[in-house]
């Protein structure tokens, strides 16, 4: 079968320029068969077709998890490195996202939600990084999903530099969702999650969030904010948004 | 004085963002004599945070009290941000009808 008359196929250097990641990743994840290469006519060369990368880079909150879990690495276009760069992406989602029919007010809320989430990570973590600096933000905005990640301190740990007595990742995170309280008191005072909580309480946002085992799922009309413990401990925090 | 507040940009998100533009600010407020009122016009911001606004309209209410006068939007950000930044400071802003 002759592939490129079928469907243009992509180089692996146009797959990698795509992903935002390295040929070397590329030809990692094909060995591993986490991403598999066409070879053409039984040849070395690696190709691409453009749907498969499109659906391999669609599943947002896998790769955010394992980034988070276990530093697997993920394309590099969700990575912002920096809250500039994390600024003018969020710009760039917010100006899709008024054209979207049904949006047209809605969509400064979701910016909202998501531009707290995403800036607390780096208002919590500014020279305080553990390992890989800068957060996941990914956005699919015709399955109407945001996720966003850090692999930061997290909630419990930035808390307790004002809260010394909190003792889990539970109670740390109903704190910063319901009292006004910064982890870089006394001289900021956190109001953000405050105002997610309410936000998604009113609106048709829902909202997971999850920081070392703490969960808070907010979904369906019938929202109530509860945070739980979760199976899992996750270093930083997630969120995903659907709305 | 009226001040535009999309001169600072139209999505106002960041609170070390909020930070740099009170600074910035500053140099303009010396030239409101201390009868005149602020008015603070929303029109062309996209979205407001209320950290990016803690950082700037919490301030200013402290530095201006009743002289900060706020223009009236039908952002709903504005208004989720306006609503949060009431309870945190404890005074409501003054809005122009």
């Amino acid at each position: 079968m002759d592939l490129n008359k079928e469907e243009q196929l992509l180089t692996i250097g146009q797959a990698a320029e795509y992903l935002g990641v390295s040929l070397n990743t590329l030809r990692r994840w094909d060995e591993s068969g986490k991403l598999v290469a066409i070879n053409k006519d039984g040849g070395t060369h690696r190709y691409y077709r453009e749907k498969d990368l499109e659906i391999f880079a669609s599943d947002l909150l896998k790769f955010a998890s394992e980034w988070i879990q276990g530093n697997v690495e993920f394309p590099g276009n969700f990575h912002c490195t920096t809250s500039s760069i994390f600024n003018a992406r969020l710009t760039k989602m917010q100006m899709a996202l008024i054209q979207k029919p049904g949006y047209e007010k809605l969509y400064s809320l979701i910016v909202l939600v998501a531009g707290e989430i995403g800036d607390n990570s780096f208002a919590h973590n500014l020279g305080k990084w553990p390992d890989t600096m800068g957060i996941f933000f990914g956005y699919d905005l015709t399955k109407r999903v945001i996720v966003l990640a850090d692999r930061g301190l997290g909630i419990l740990e930035t808390l307790r530099q004002v809260r010394p007595e909190l003792s889990n990742h539970v109670s740390a995170v109903e704190v910063a969702f319901t009292e006004f309280i910064s982890g870089r008191a006394p001289e900021r005072r956190g109001n953000g999650l405050k105002l997610v909580r309410e936000v998604v309480t009113e609106q048709p946002i829902n909202l997971f969030f999850t920081s070392g085992d703490a969960e808070v799922r907010m979904q369906g009309s019938d929202k109530v904010f509860q945070v739980t413990r979760g199976q899992h401990i996750v270093r930083g925090c997630l969120a995903k948004i659907e709305f | 004085m009226k001040l535009q507040l999309e001169k600072f940009g139209k999505t106002l998100i960041s609170r070390e963002l909020g930070g740099e533009a009170f600074k910035a600010l500053q140099s303009t407020l010396r030239k409101l004599s201390s009868s005149d009122e602020l008015e603070i016009d929303f029109s062309g911001v996209l979205t407001l945070s209320p950290s990016w606004a803690d950082e700037f309209l919490s301030p200013l209410l402290n530095q201006l009290g009743d002289r900060l006068v706020l223009l009236p939007s039908d952002n709903l950000s504005i208004h989720a941000t306006l609503r949060i930044l009431k309870e945190v400071n404890k005074h409501p802003f003054k809005i122009k009808s």
